[in-house]
């Protein structure tokens, strides 16, 4: 298995796809095993895509393409301006607000830093913001996205780990707000300190907010519409992503009118791609996952974890500043894709909720998108606003504190994470 | 067929073999325990020279896939039931059809009946499927559900779990329920979401998957008496010394009715258990009525002709 | 010749994307006629079956766009003519990987003949089980494209942008 791995990482580090560069080395195991049948792989790929459970997440990619064509993004603008935009730094509050709503019906990290970015960009230089603190500001509130449901990123664990996506929905939302307010927190303290001043100085009348929120409504309804149809058994998860396509077609032709045919077909045509790279990838990694079992190398792990402590808090900081050390060098799909069958018994072992579990390794993961050297999100914004990494890092360290407290806050307060799952699901 | 002369009685044999054991039940229960017993004395007679290693929760895969690669010659066994194999040899299905046998006596008698023991041929000779033992009983099998089910007419409309293959389903669908094919292990979840309405379990699995978490009733059909059987590669076991084969046969039967006898003496406490976790047990269930519905399977998977030939062999009726 | 794999392409693309948005729709009447108590048993089986086909169909449209993710810090450093090198060896790696999928699920699509399908009576496991090998025939054909195209145009004319893969979903 060792060669494998090795191969694994040097054909990562040739370019090849990842995709292809896991299956690849996967095979591998299968030529060193002489009495395995070689039409094996050829089975696990395919029946990676044969699950009830995996089904949840095409559906999740084609709502999120869906919802991001429907004229939502627009509204939450107006809306997020007026409640922040009397703020200190009132930008980039805007876009701290902006970023929680959107993230009620977006699930990428990656695709919000990228439109955040284009949005209020230019804007946040104009005001005279320096770019490193520009880059935080946006790369920071994309991680928002990735707790507040619905989120890609828990539909792979939970889908992955059968742990309900539910549970896992429902826990994302404390973090994901408390995210949201510690960073808003972290911008007052860099604008007092720079000096930079509020984007309007009168604070916006009761009815301009009514109107507004009226309008807006349809987008915070959707991520609340999806955990009650979950609570109560209205849909699986699978089902939940078909009806989020529903209800984003829906909206997008009978609320908001901007939603035609000519969209619909280019973003079937946009999903088609997107699962074909994600889908490719798990199907493919099901090969190497079968040599990682076959040879029993995650129960061989676990047992070295728990031998070192049982202790619930200690095994979750090893496992966390493990998952942070290698969410340096790969990004979040293929690790979660990796690790979760592996954590999960270990989480088991020592009696770590996994629904807790789940939202502190996906957290922890996402953040591997703003650490060097590889992270997709800190490329991202770096290029929007030609800054180096060092500069962005030393302009927004308060936003990186606020990080920091809401993954220790999640590990060692699991209430933050499991108080709104077990009131609306029961206690487990 | 192998090409080794040596004795095997030797203190460390030469050649060691691995078999990978896969099941897709939780390592909690009994069946677990019986394969890593199996895998213990086998490992013990053989000196080392042949060792089980036990995959629970369906680790190497789903039980269809596994089976295909049993055939094909790999070194892997797995824990499966006459349903499935009844894909490879159709009558053999019979086995799985509703209120076909009653009790592990029964059971015992089949292996050595004549019509059985051409069926096992066919699937070594033609499918390449070994079968070690059929001597482990999972036990009678009854609706879990959140409703309970007295009468066949109870079943109506009712979204039941059960494996892929069309046995299963027929006999689900005899005794009045809509089957839905859907792994063992995604039933918890599909139950707490109401995907489907029930599944038809035995009394072990509903503890072992946690199930009284999801469903309030245990409606005690005894539509099937689940026998499973234990297949490997008849590639690999070939390749075996035959005192290795000989082995892992008998070891196999004999852990097997230990496994089957353990889970028939815990039942009643199981049953308590279930009690206090607040599920009902329903008992008055319209046995008759049931049994007559279940006749339907029979019909319709044209396996009368065949049980009546096994009744026939075994004096039964 | 190229007229007829641009019509493959073409098929290729309808069939993935009617493919996802009619497994959108049984899912959907899945849930919708489970509700109103007369459930569709077969839907989610049919779904599935969809879905197999999405993927691999899905995976050529994705990896003949250069949509699949790969990991760039190493590469994009080194000189073009190197990375020009580095892209022919990781296509034919491929290719060699590909058809060895190709052979082995014609094999499994034939061995897996008499397994039905989620329990559908008369369905076999085989119309699911060809979609692996010819969605990797599809993407064979995809790499060898890039690989002629690669050697075509030389390092030489290679633009400046080239050398960057895509990102993730996340
Ligand atoms: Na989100
Ligand atoms: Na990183």
């Amino acid at each position: 298995m060792t060669e494998v791995f090795i191969a694994f990482f040097l054909f990562m580090l040739m370019g090849m796809p990842v995709a292809f560069a896991i299956g690849i080395s996967g095979m591998m195991f299968f030529m060193q095993q002489p009495t395995l049948p070689s039409t094996i792989p050829a089975q696990l790929v395919l029946t990676q895509t044969q699950s009830f459970m995996l089904l949840a997440i095409p559906l999740f990619v084609f709502a999120g393409n869906l919802l991001n064509e429907t004229g939502i993004t627009h509204r939450l603008m107006r809306l997020s301006s007026m409640l922040a935009g009397h703020l200190r730094a009132g930008l980039a509050q805007v876009n701290m607000v902006l970023a929680a709503t959107l993230g009620g019906i977006t699930s990428s990290a990656i695709a919000d830093a990228t439109m955040l970015g284009r949005v209020l960009g230019p804007g946040m230089l104009e005001k005279g913001y320096s770019r490193g603190f520009c880059a935080g500001v946006i790369a920071f509130s994309s991680l928002i996205t990735t707790m507040i449901p619905p989120g890609i990123g828990l539909v792979l664990y939970g889908s992955i780990g059968e742990v309900s996506i539910g549970r896992l929905f429902a826990a994302g939302l404390v973090p994901g707000l408390l995210m949201t307010v510690l960073y808003m927190v972290a911008i007052e303290i860099t604008a007092r300190k720079q000096g930079y001043e509020p984007e309007r100085t009168e604070r916006i009348t009761l009815k301009e907010l009514v109107t507004t929120s009226l309008d807006c409504i349809w987008a915070f309804l959707f991520p609340v519409l999806l955990i009650v149809g979950l609570r109560f058994g209205l849909f699986t998860p699978s089902e939940a992503g078909a009806f989020a396509v529903a209800y984003a077609v829906t909206i997008g032709v009978f609320v908001y009118r901007e939603f035609t045919w000519e969209k619909f077909v280019r973003t079937l045509e946009d999903t088609v791609v997107d699962i074909g790279m994600v889908m490719l990838l798990i199907s493919l990694s099901a090969i190497f996952s079968y040599g990682l079992t076959w040879e029993q190398l995650p129960q061989a792990f676990a047992e070295l974890i728990v031998g070192i402590s049982g202790d619930p808090w200690l095994v979750m900081l090893i496992i966390v500043a493990m998952l942070l050390v290698v969410g340096m060098f790969m990004d979040s799909t293929v690790l979660i894709l990796l690790l979760t069958a592996i954590l999960i018994p270990i989480a088991r072992a020592v009696g770590i909720d996994l629904v807790h579990f789940g939202i502190v390794m996906v957290l922890t993961l996402t953040i591997g998108l703003l650490t060097p050297p590889v992270g997709v999100v800190m490329f991202i914004v770096c290029s929007i606003f030609n800054c180096s990494i060092v500069e962005m890092y030393r302009d927004s360290w308060w936003l990186l504190l606020a990080t920091l407290i809401v993954v220790l806050g999640c590990i060692f307060f699991p209430q933050i994470v499991l108080f709104v799952p077990d009131m609306i699901f029961g206690k487990q | 067929a192998c090409g080794k002369t040596e004795t095997a009685k030797t203190k460390s044999p030469k050649q060691k073999y691995v078999l990978k054991f896969n099941h897709v039940l939780s390592d909690s229960e009994p069946f677990h325990k019986g394969f890593l017993n199996w895998g213990k004395r086998v490992k013990e007679r053989t000196n080392g020279g042949l060792e089980i290693q036990v995959f629970h929760s369906a680790q190497l895969g789903v039980e269809e896939d596994i089976i295909e690669q049993i055939r094909q010659g790999a070194n892997i066994g797995q824990n499966t039931d006459s349903a499935r194999l009844g894909m490879y040899v159709p009558a053999i299905a019979v086995m799985n059809a509703p209120y076909f046998v009653d009790s592990i006596d029964e059971v015992a008698k089949l292996r050595e009946l004549a019509t059985v023991k051409a069926w096992q041929k066919e699937l070594e000779d033609k499918h390449g499927i070994k079968i070690l033992s059929f001597t482990w009983v999972q036990g009678l099998r009854h609706m879990v559900t959140n409703k309970p089910i007295k009468t066949p007419d109870d079943l109506k409309g009712l979204r039941i779990r059960t494996p892929g293959v069309p046995i299963w389903q027929e006999s689900i669908r005899s005794i009045g329920a809509s089957p839905v094919a859907l792994p063992f292990g995604e039933v918890y979840i599909a139950m707490e979401q109401k995907a489907i309405d029930g599944a038809d379990l035995v009394y072990r699995n509903v503890t072992g998957a946690k199930l009284f978490e999801v469903a309030k009733y245990m409606s005690e059909t005894n539509h099937i008496l689940l026998i499973n059987f234990e297949v490997i590669s008849k590639k690999f076991f070939d390749s075996l010394p035959p005192e290795y084969q000989q082995i892992l046969v008998e070891e196999c039967d004999k852990a097997g009715l230990e496994a089957s006898r353990e889970m028939e003496k815990e039942v009643e406490p199981l049953r308590k258990q279930l009690a206090e976790k607040g599920m009902t047990i329903v008992q008055d269930v319209d046995a008759a009525a049931f049994r007559k519905a279940g006749e339907g399977a029979y019909n319709v998977l044209k396996l009368t002709e065949v049980r009546d030939q096994l009744y026939k062999e075994m004096g039964k009726k | 010749m190229r007229r007829f794999y641009q019509y493959v392409c073409a098929a290729e693309m309808h069939i993935a994307k009617w493919a996802l948005a009619v497994l959108t729709v049984l899912v959907i009447a899945a849930a919708v006629m489970r509700s109103i108590g007369m459930p569709i048993v077969w839907a989610i089986d049919a779904a599935t079956f969809l879905f197999a086909w999405c993927v691999f169909l899905g995976g050529d449209i994705a990896m003949r766009n250069d949509r699949l993710v790969c990991i760039d810090v190493l590469t994009c450093r080194l000189p073009k003519k190197y990375q020009h090198y580095l892209k022919i060896i990781n296509y034919s790696i491929i290719v060699v990987f590909l058809a060895s999928l190709i052979a082995h699920g014609v094999k499994l699509a034939y061995t897996t003949r008499l397994r039905t399908f989620q329990g559908i009576p008369d369905v076999s496991y085989t119309w699911v089980t060809i979609a692996v090998p010819l969605g990797c025939l599809l993407m064979l054909i995809t790499a060898i494209l890039k690989i002629r195209n690669l050697i075509q145009n030389g390092y030489e004319n290679m633009p400046d942008g080239e050398c960057g893969c895509p990102k993730e979903l996340m």
